[in-house]
């Protein structure tokens, strides 16, 4: 399972949450590149059609493979109160063969996207990750060189932590708080719920981006 | 020079005979008892950290350092407090020492001297100069009117200068400290960010915008290095589809669907030969191309020579690698044999033919009866033609009066060996296959050759054929043998391989796979597991060698 809610922000911006960041977690950015291949299931090969993703993290020297599957969220009403989407969620790590076992096993290649930015893994309350990333989508078949953004302007800000059943109601307060603190500048929420910028997140980058007054005087 | 306390002392109390009294401000300003007072406190604070220094050093005790030095710091504050004090009123004063003695002999005029000594003279004359540079014709009073009126802008000017600051600093402040009023953003620019973030999310999570349709799924560049070495260039058609399930010529067609060949094996039923119609067996048009990876590599594989010989299952490896190869042709082993119909572009004659090789090779005591490839391409002598069992050949002759041949160039004499037929069945089922050859003419079949004769046969018999496509295609029917199998529709496709062959491929290897799919579910049989197996693993191999996207199996059942 998994706690996750994302958010957007203006490019402009970006420098300056990542700043914020930085200072909230204590440790530097990661950069990040994945090629993200979503298969999907040819219908007949069950009753619904299953979707898995496999992700290519290229930052590294040898690419290196992992595969996820993101199943449904939690529903109900407790679900609805709180403002972080739970839902299971299963990763794990492959060899490069894996695109190639899928295919046998009948799944084909629904879309793929490429994810350029950074992330940053921490410890509060439980492990949070934090990717701030340029979603970009490739105009010829894994053209990932070619990759445009999909939306020039705007980057996707995901926080995610991963959890168990027995402990997401603590994940999902320490998602929430953490989340306040990156209030200045983008709002967070469940993916399927679009948020819109902070109007006021410029004044923030600004003072983000400021020396801080630190200078000798 | 010390700040004695008797000097300022000696100011305050102006003799009787001079009417002079301080300036009451300055006076004020002074205080001078309340300096004299502090300088007697700190004096006396003096004395205190000399005894005790001094008692430290009797008693040659360590001392306590930490206590010394807050002392002597709050001595130095304050004394450097008082001297604050006075310099600030020292101007109206001027210090002397009361006694002329031989110590201050020579200093002392200089001291009382109001001239300015001869350098700071002359640096005052400059800057006099300097200030009065064009005003010295000018009376008095008008000079001074300008040097008035000089300093005033210069005041302006600092007091300008210092609002600007004050500004900047304001609001460098404010923007860290309080709310400012900035430009929030207006509607319009709402609205657009809205529709960018909707779209964004929707990519993400949904994948929407980011599908590409099958057409131009064709148009691979070159694979970036983490794909490289997985997949070929022919894979990235293994798409879903955008457009519906049926065959679309111009799917395109990466590669051979080992799935195919599961069908081709599993149909049952006859299927007509020569079934023209194409039917397209479900919604997936675009089967799984990605299955062909030709087998061949693995040792183990089922596929493999010797264990083909085990697996009744007629669907074997062969087929697979014969898909991607152009020109092969095998003759079906007696039992169930899958000949899978490779379509295949011209130009990957050469891969195919590296690939027939290469099963050929690897498949040495398989009973399946390989044929050579004819590559006429290629232009090699690499035919091979095994030597088809007895069974086989007889069976050659049948089926190839029915086979169907579509605008076909007909395979030269050793390519009809190689249009094999799979038997299934205890020798009921003949498949048949249909080839098509490109106008290079070379074809190949690929019969798998499977089994054991006396194994299980799978009810249908794929044919495997492997042609070149730049014909229409033609479908060959399974002569399903005891199933009727929804595979079976397979061997009915028409598949159109033109330029898109890889298009024709797709449907066809999705019917076969969900043929093959039926067939096992129908039959149940414990053959048919290899089979599928071997179905898949030759569609493994075939992709992974072949950057042909297209190759088909079909599967021919003779009825």
């Amino acid at each position: 399972m998994e706690c996750v809610v994302q958010g957007i922000i203006e490019t402009q911006h970006v420098e300056a949450l990542e700043i914020l960041l930085q200072g909230l977690c204590g440790i530097h950015k990661e950069r990040l590149r994945i090629h993200e291949l979503c298969l999907k299931s040819v219908p007949n090969l069950g009753v619904v059609t299953s979707e898995v993703r496999l992700l290519c993290d290229l930052e590294q020297l040898e690419p290196t493979w992992t595969v996820r599957h993101v199943g449904g969220a939690m529903r109900g009403a407790g679900a609805e109160q709180i403002s972080v989407l739970v839902r299971t969620m299963v990763e794990s790590k492959v060899s490069k063969n894996a695109i190639r076992l899928f295919y046998a096993l009948g799944y084909k290649l629904d879309y793929e996207l490429l994810r350029v930015g950074f992330a940053f893994h921490f410890r509060r309350g439980a492990q949070i990750t934090v990717t701030v990333s340029s979603i970009n989508k490739m105009l010829k078949l894994h053209a990932t060189d070619e990759a445009v953004p999909v939306t020039p302007g705007i980057q996707l800000v995901e926080v995610t932590a991963p959890a168990s059943s027995e402990n997401y109601t603590e994940v999902v307060a320490a998602v929430s708080s953490f989340c306040e603190y990156l209030a200045p500048l983008l709002h967070l929420s469940k993916p399927g719920i679009s948020t819109g910028v902070v109007p006021t997140a410029a004044a923030a980058a600004a003072s983000l981006m400021s020396d801080g007054g630190g200078t000798a005087l | 020079m010390e700040a004695a306390p008797g000097a300022p002392g000696d100011q305050s109390q102006p003799p009787n005979k001079a009417v002079e009294r301080l300036n009451p401000a300055v006076q004020q300003e002074l205080n001078l008892d309340s300096i004299k007072t502090r300088v007697v406190s700190l004096q006396k604070a003096i004395e205190r950290i000399l005894q005790e220094i001094d008692a430290n050093t009797r008693t040659n005790s360590v001392p306590k350092w930490q206590d010394i030095l807050s002392q002597y710091s709050m001595v130095n504050l304050e004394l450097f407090n008082i001297v604050e004090d006075v310099t600030k009123v020292s101007k109206a004063f001027v210090v002397y020492p009361k006694n002329v003695n031989a110590e201050n002999a020579a200093i002392l005029p200089v001291m009382l001297s109001s001239k300015l000594l001869p350098e700071m003279e002359m640096d005052d004359i400059v800057k006099k100069e300097q200030v009065l540079q064009g005003m010295e014709h000018l009376p008095v009073s008008a000079q001074i009117e300008k040097l008035k009126m000089r300093i005033d802008m210069i005041g302006a000017a600092c007091e300008s200068a210092e609002k600007v600051i004050a500004d900047t600093r304001k609001t460098y402040f404010g923007t860290r400290q309080g709310p400012t009023i900035l430009p929030t953003l207006d509607k319009v620019q709402t609205a657009k960010i809205q529709e960018q973030e909707i779209l964004l999310r929707n990519a993400v999570n949904h994948g929407e915008g980011l599908r590409i349709s099958t057409d131009q799924r064709q148009i691979v560049s070159a694979l970036p290095l983490h794909l490289v070495d997985i997949l070929t260039v022919g894979d990235g058609a293994q798409a879903l589809p955008e457009s519906s399930g049926i065959y679309m010529k111009n799917t395109p067609l990466s590669s051979n669907n080992i799935s195919n060949q599961g069908n081709m094996l599993q149909a049952s039923g006859a299927q007509a030969i020569g079934r023209a119609v194409a039917s397209p067996s479900g919604s997936t048009v675009t089967t799984s191309f990605d299955n062909t990876t030709s087998p061949l590599p693995y040792a183990n594989s089922p596929r493999s020579g010797t264990n083909m010989m085990n697996t009744p299952s007629p669907q074997q490896q062969s087929q697979q690698q014969q898909q991607q190869q152009q020109q092969q042709h095998q003759h079906p082993h007696q039992h169930q044999q899958q000949r899978q119909k490779m379509m295949q572009l011209p130009q990957l004659q050469q891969q195919l033919l590296a690939q027939q090789q290469f099963r050929q090779s690897s498949l040495p005591g398989s009973g399946q009866n390989q044929l050579g490839q004819l590559h006429d391409l290629q232009g090699s002598a690499q035919q091979k033609f095994q030597s088809l069992h007895g069974q086989h050949q007889m069976q050659f002759s049948q089926p190839l009066g029915t086979q169907q041949f579509q605008g076909r160039q007909l395979p030269t004499g050793p390519v009809q060996h190689g249009i094999g037929q799979s038997q299934i069945n205890q020798g009921t089922q003949l498949n048949r296959h249909l080839s098509q050859f490109s106008s290079p003419a070379n074809s190949a079949l690929f019969n798998a050759a499977q089994g054991t004769p006396n194994t299980q046969m799978i009810s249908n018999m794929s044919a495997t054929m492997a042609s070149q496509s730049l014909l229409p295609r033609m479908q060959f029917g399974l002569s399903g043998g005891n199933r009727p199998h929804a595979s079976q529709i397979l061997s009915d496709q028409m598949f159109n391989i033109g330029a898109a062959n890889s298009g024709g491929m797709m449907p066809i290897q999705q019917q076969q796979q969900q043929q093959q799919q039926q067939q096992l579910t129908s039959q149940g049989a414990f053959g048919n597991m290899p089979h599928n197996a071997q179905n898949l693993q030759p569609g493994m191999v075939a992709h992974q060698n072949a950057q042909l996207p297209n190759f088909q199996q079909r599967q021919s059942n003779q009825q």
